[in-house]
């Protein structure tokens, strides 16, 4: 076993798509058991879709998935369904529990400054925002979840050199055509790839992990007992039911969020709908529906946008009974809470 | 029932609490007992995005995992502070956990267990007013001074 003071290095390479979850559930399974900390890379070598441990699988569109031959597997993390490809060079970073803050945001923060200080590193303009989003501008250039998986505390993310906006907008179910062409404008209009060099972007993480944690790096493979790990985790991932995930009540209403702060909500009854894109505390855009609006939709609809998400039910409410209809429907929505 | 403000938060000082692992424990007049999360586990969790919680009818151990918790992207389990086997569960909470954030002790408890060894377990946990409140008001302290919480 490695002294207490080294930062275990594991460079994966290119791997199955189902190795690129694997490979790292493993390694904090390892560290649970007492591994050193670990920071490890991995790139998958075809295209899938990862969601996130509480999610439910209706959310993803698994026609188009069987369609392109995509698989899909569910991780031990957070976060919702995304789509991974090659084009996705994934770092992970596994601590024992007892070394990270007991404050979730908190020790978000101290696991991901890091991977910000690599991404500079590679020339790029990111910052760590309020939300917890890693970004140049405002736009989200890394995807990422964080779990506990044993004793251990795991955040995996990726540096984006190509995205697939198409596809990563088409894995999601979507309730409307309406919604559908919301969802493709706000994924391209804030998620971005930071074409970088993954190796100098890998020393970079590893000096700069190294440096914040205070350990020497060390490079390593997984060990005996992890690989064991391995191949359970392999047989778990491949299990449908594993896939499936926990049975749970669905939300009313439809939401999905592009980057932290940024998500659509879309609800309809009896031919009343309301599909909104929301930014913050503020609208976006919107898109309204009822049989009783003569017309009025889209003048309702263009002075909701630019309003702050306060003041929707009062101006729905010029609009009389059907305004208070689209009101009653944001009711379902849970703001903050599309994970 | 009995609350009081500790150091900003408001606490029920009638429960008994596993302060490692910020749950509550409830006992109710059938003897079974009502299990939630205490207000500083959940400000140092962020907002809470999804819940799971076991089914009624399984068993577990004080320390085994009962369901999990996700908030910021960040998928934690909720540890057992006595042992049990569930006889309800929350679905509303699990529905919107909302309900956790703002009304912990109330509308936003989680499980109801009959419990296996309540009385070996009990003492296990922080209970009785006096107690309660300094245990907290350390606890809050250190998270304080440890940058946790902000001043």
């Amino acid at each position: 076993m490695e002294p207490a003071d080294t930062l275990r290095v594991i460079d994966f390479g290119s791997v199955s798509p189902l190795r690129s979850q694997t490979l790292w559930h493993a390694a904090a399974r390892g560290v649970s058991d007492g591994s050193p900390p670990t920071l490890s890379f991995c790139r998958p070598n075809g295209p899938y879709v990862g969601i996130g441990y509480h999610r439910r699988l209706a959310e993803i569109d698994l026609d188009w998935c069987s369609r392109r031959n995509v698989p899909v597997y569910r991780r031990m993390v957070g976060g919702g369904p995304v789509y991974l490809d090659s084009g996705q060079f994934f770092f992970q970073i596994s601590l024992p529990l007892s070394s990270v803050p007991p404050s979730r945001p908190k020790a978000l923060r101290f696991l991901l400054e890091p991977a910000v200080e690599a991404f500079t590193s590679c020339g790029i303009e990111a910052h760590l925002d309020e939300r917890l989003e890693v970004t140049v501008g405002d736009r989200k250039i890394c995807g990422y979840g964080a779990g506990q998986i044993g004793d251990a505390v795991i955040v995996v993310g990726n540096l984006i050199e190509t995205f697939d906006h198409a596809s990563a907008a088409a894995i999601l179910r979507t309730p409307s055509p309406t919604a559908r062409a919301e969802l493709d404008r706000l994924v391209n209009r804030y998620i971005a790839a930071t074409p970088a060099d993954p190796d100098r972007f890998q020393r970079a993480a590893v000096e700069a992990y190294s440096d914040a944690l205070g350990l020497r790096p060390e490079y390593g493979a997984l060990n005996e007992t992890e690989h064991s790990h391995l191949a359970e985790l392999d047989e778990l991932f491949a299990d449908p039911v594993w896939l499936q995930g926990q049975e749970r009540p669905s939300r009313p209403g439809w939401q999905a969020k592009v980057k932290a702060g940024v998500w659509l909500f879309e609800a309809s009854r009896d031919g009343t709908a309301l599909t909104l894109g929301i930014d913050g505390d503020q609208i976006l855009s919107a898109a309204v529906a009822d049989p009783d609006l003569n017309g009025q939709a889209d003048e309702l609809a263009a002075s909701l946008v630019g309003q702050p998400i306060e003041a929707l039910r009062s101006r729905l409410a010029t609009a009389g009974r059907p305004g208070r209809r689209l009101g009653r429907l944001w009711e379902l929505a849970e703001p903050g809470r599309v994970g | 029932m009995a609350v009081e403000n500790v150091r900003g938060f408001s606490l029920r000082t009638d429960l008994a609490y596993d302060c490692v692992h910020h749950m509550w424990v409830e006992v109710l007049s059938s003897g079974r007992v009502r299990i939630g999360m205490d207000p500083l586990g959940l400000e140092t969790s962020g907002t809470l995005a999804q819940l799971d919680l076991l089914a009624v009818g399984v068993s577990f151990a004080r320390g085994e995992h009962f369901g999990s918790l996700e908030a910021e992207k960040f998928v934690g389990p909720l540890v057992a502070p006595v042992s049990g086997r569930i006889t309800a569960v929350n679905d509303e909470a699990i529905v919107n956990p909302g309900f956790i954030e703002n009304d912990p002790f109330g509308a936003g408890w989680m499980i109801e267990v009959e419990p296996a060894a309540l009385d070996d377990e009990i003492p296990l946990l922080t209970s009785g007013a006096d107690e309660v409140v300094s245990t907290f008001e350390v606890k809050i302290d250190e998270y304080r001074r440890d940058g946790v919480l902000a001043e």
